[in-house]
């Protein structure tokens, strides 16, 4: 990992300076609506910089909410398969918290660890992630409770500080120095340096390896039904956030054409575990959300060794009737 | 609250009610749902200007249908739903405890039907200051316009039926969505699937939807979905005389007629 | 090469099919973009089946069935009609092009009804050339729009 220094009003500089490089950027944006969402920009004057945390993450950059697998045209002899997967372009994407670069190491280890899923690796090959340390807070996050914290670097390529007229960028990978390359006289080395001032302070809801244990046994717990009466069962929760990986292959198209497409999905929708015979083995809204937050503290940690919660807090800003996720934890554990 | 909060003791304990559904104070300063099932929780419900959620959407939980004997702290929003609720005679299963706190801040608990209605046709909500101001804009530009403004909105959505999820008339067990023999409405969030989605919501909502304005209010992405429908009632009150959510014994605008409807398209 | 709009036709069986049927023993020649949907009734038209028509690549649509009182199930057009008032206020409101769609009401006698209005409609969606609103949307050409923008 490398350490360098930046002025802070360097910063636009350096970030159209990426966007002349050919890449397609990605940062959050102000929308008319009043939220904060990750779009294709083409200047640093369209960044958002006031804000605690987008209403999105980032996953859609290498998981996208449709996917194109591939389209097929039935010719007179022979059926023509078609993918364009050639076609991704190089990508960084720009200003993630910490906790949603954290939350793409998850991604890589669902998607690649045991069978590689080719469509999200040739998008994660061609993204670099530059975070931003956090400096607020509100009411919903709580990085520091499942193990991460407002200036972590895990999973990101570059982590950027703002400290007064200064920004402490950490490289931590190849991808983050050929960033850094793009506007090198920009940037003078920089010796290592305490972040804790700069950053938000966030206390712990909770232990996490305490819950992780306590959750062993919770299944069975009655409080489940009153922590999930306020669920009505739309996708909101698990399309904001940014560990979640759930997916629907669809169909479109006619007998002589089409494409196959790749959707989110969710666990909280009522036909999400409906069999083709008809049975639904989780059938009411206490099962699945139980589900959910099972998956997020316990099965992740069974089937890849981490927790998939990062803390980022989306799911309850997004959620209609603002069910609170750590809230339903520490009661289903207690 | 400490009256509010002696009432709904005193319904728990005459047996009047096993449930009640209500609002209490969450984090970043919101006022959320809230379910009371023993005495010890009530001590955490609160009603105020701020309580803007429409509670009326839980009454077709199979959960809260369990309880049988159901109380539900209501705004005028939340009266308006249960009054069409009951014209489409949806409510029938739970023996209702209707609550609200009126303008003078009193607390009224609602004996009959009959009651409900004259207050809300007492307090019609009106729209909102922002929302008539986006209607105008919107009627005012060109169609062309209209059609960039609303595709450009379609494009950001992601399908999540949180819309569909939080509104109290769309109570269907399975949704045309669900539909997949033929795949009626398309499950991908491109912006041709999503206009489908939403074009179809519009219409089964028109003549029934109340415009709590809840569905735009929860969009995950700022969409504001509540302004379809709202333009829908408008043209429909406009063309029939139909209001939602006045009376219990309205009927519903698109499955009457009258023979005398005027249109000016029809060749 | 002219450009020949495809036009689909949401008709009900006891009248305006009737009345197409007529045009066809009569010998009437009319316009041959048309293609002749035949429903029940009018009553039973799913406003979805008309954004699937454009969907699917139709540049124009008709809508027909019995007049008002002359409905072979009593009131199914009328129901319809409210439907269809209700219908193009959504889309209209949606900025969607309701001239695209033409309402009419053809008996079983108005076979001469029937041909005229399938050659107007055929001119004017001629005029207003193919409806490529919905293929605009589609996600491949999102996909070229950004191959191109980046090799600009």
């Amino acid at each position: 990992m490398e350490i360098k220094n930046i002025k802070s009003t360097n910063i636009p500089a350096f970030f159209d300076q990426l966007i002349q490089s050919g890449k397609v950027v990605i940062a959050p944006v102000l929308k008319k609506s009043g939220k904060v969402f990750f779009e294709s920009v083409k200047s640093y004057s369209q960044v958002a910089t006031d804000y605690i945390q987008t209403g999105f993450s980032a996953k859609s950059v290498v998981f996208p909410k449709v996917e194109e697998l591939f389209s097929f045209v039935k010719n007179e002899d022979d059926i023509e398969i078609t993918n364009n997967l050639q076609n991704i372009p190089e990508t960084i994407v720009w200003g993630l918290r910490p906790c949603d670069a954290s939350a793409f190491d998850y991604l890589v280890e669902f998607f690649l660890r045991e069978n590689p899923d080719t469509y999200f690796a040739a998008r994660k090959e061609k993204t670099t992630l530059i975070a931003v340390s956090c400096a607020k807070a509100d009411d919903a996050c709580f990085c520091t409770s499942v193990g991460l914290n407002p200036g972590s670097t895990a999973g990101s390529d570059i982590l950027l500080t703002l400290m007064g007229e200064d920004v402490y960028v950490e490289v931590n990978t190849e991808k983050g120095k050929a960033a850094v390359e793009t506007s090198a006289a920009l940037f003078t080395p920089s010796e290592e340096k305490s972040k804790e001032e700069y950053l938000a302070k966030l206390t712990a809801k909770f232990s996490i390896d305490e819950i992780k244990e306590r959750i062993k046994n919770a299944y069975e717990s009655a409080e489940w039904k009153h922590e999930s009466m306020g669920c009505f069962g739309c996708g909101a929760c698990a399309f904001a956030c940014p560990t979640c990986t759930c997916f629907n292959i669809e169909d479109e198209g006619t007998q002589n054409s089409g494409k196959r497409l790749r959707c989110w999905d969710a666990c909280g929708f009522g036909q999400f575990t409906k069999h083709a015979s008809g049975h639904n083995p989780r059938t009411n809204q206490t099962e699945r959300r139980r589900q959910r937050l099972m998956h997020k503290f316990k099965y992740s940690v069974e089937n890849l060794g981490i927790v998939s919660c990062v803390g980022c807090g989306r799911c309850i800003r997004v959620c209609p009737a603002h069910l609170n996720i750590f809230e339903n934890i520490l009661s289903v554990t207690k | 609250m400490k009256n509010l909060q002696n009432k709904v003791a005193e319904l728990f304990e005459n047996g009047t009610i096993n449930l009640m559904i209500g609002f209490k104070n969450s984090i970043n300063k919101l006022p959320v749902p809230c379910f009371i099932e023993k005495a010890e929780q009530i001590e955490q419900l609160i009603f105020t200007p701020e309580c803007k959620g429409n509670l009326a959407v839980y009454l077709h939980k199979p959960e809260v249908k369990q309880a049988k004997k159901v109380g539900i702290l209501a705004n005028v929003a939340t009266l308006r739903s249960i009054v069409q609720l009951t014209s489409e005679n949806q409510l029938g299963d739970i023996e209702k405890t209707i609550i609200t706190i009126n303008a003078q801040n009193e607390i009224l608990v609602f004996d009959k039907m009959e009651d409900v209605e004259a207050y809300v046709q007492a307090n019609f909500p009106t729209y909102t200051d922002e929302d008539k101001k986006l209607l105008e804009q919107l009627s005012n530009m060109t169609r062309e316009e209209r059609w960039q403004f609303w595709t450009e909105q379609f494009s950001a959505c992601v399908k999540c039926y949180a819309c569909r999820a939080v509104c109290p008339m769309c109570y269907c067990p399975q949704c045309t969505v669900e539909c997949n023999q033929p795949q009626w409405i398309k499950v991908s969030s491109e912006t041709t699937g999503n206009l489908e989605w939403h074009t179809m919501r519009a219409m089964h909502l028109a003549g029934r939807c109340i415009n709590c304005g809840e569905c735009g209010r929860i969009c995950p992405v700022g969409i504001p979905v509540h302004l379809l429908t709202a333009k829908m009632n408008q043209d429909i009150e406009a063309e029939f005389g139909s209001k939602t959510g006045f009376s219990c014994q309205s009927g519903y605008a698109l499955n009457t007629f009258k023979p005398e409807d005027k249109e000016q398209f029809i060749k | 090469m002219e450009f020949e709009p495809k036009i689909v036709a949401f008709v009900c069986n006891w009248c305006t099919y009737a009345g197409a049927d007529l045009a066809g023993t009569s010998r009437t020649k009319y316009a041959t973009n048309v293609s002749i949907i035949r429903f029940p009734c009018t009553g039973r038209i799913d406003f979805m089946l008309l954004m699937k028509a454009f969907e699917n690549g139709a540049d124009g649509i008709i809508v027909s069935g019995c007049h008002p009182n002359d409905c072979h199930y009593t009131s199914g057009n009328f129901h319809a009609r409210r439907r269809w008032i209700v219908f193009r206020s959504v889309l209209d409101f949606m900025g969607f092009d309701t001239d695209r769609i033409t309402f009419s009401w053809v008996s079983a006698a108005e076979g001469t009804k029937w041909a005229d209005l399938v050659n107007e409609t055929t001119e004017k969606i001629r005029t207003k050339g193919p409806f490529t609103d919905f293929k605009k949307l589609d996600i491949e050409t999102t996909n070229r729009m950004i191959d191109e923008e980046l090799a600009k």
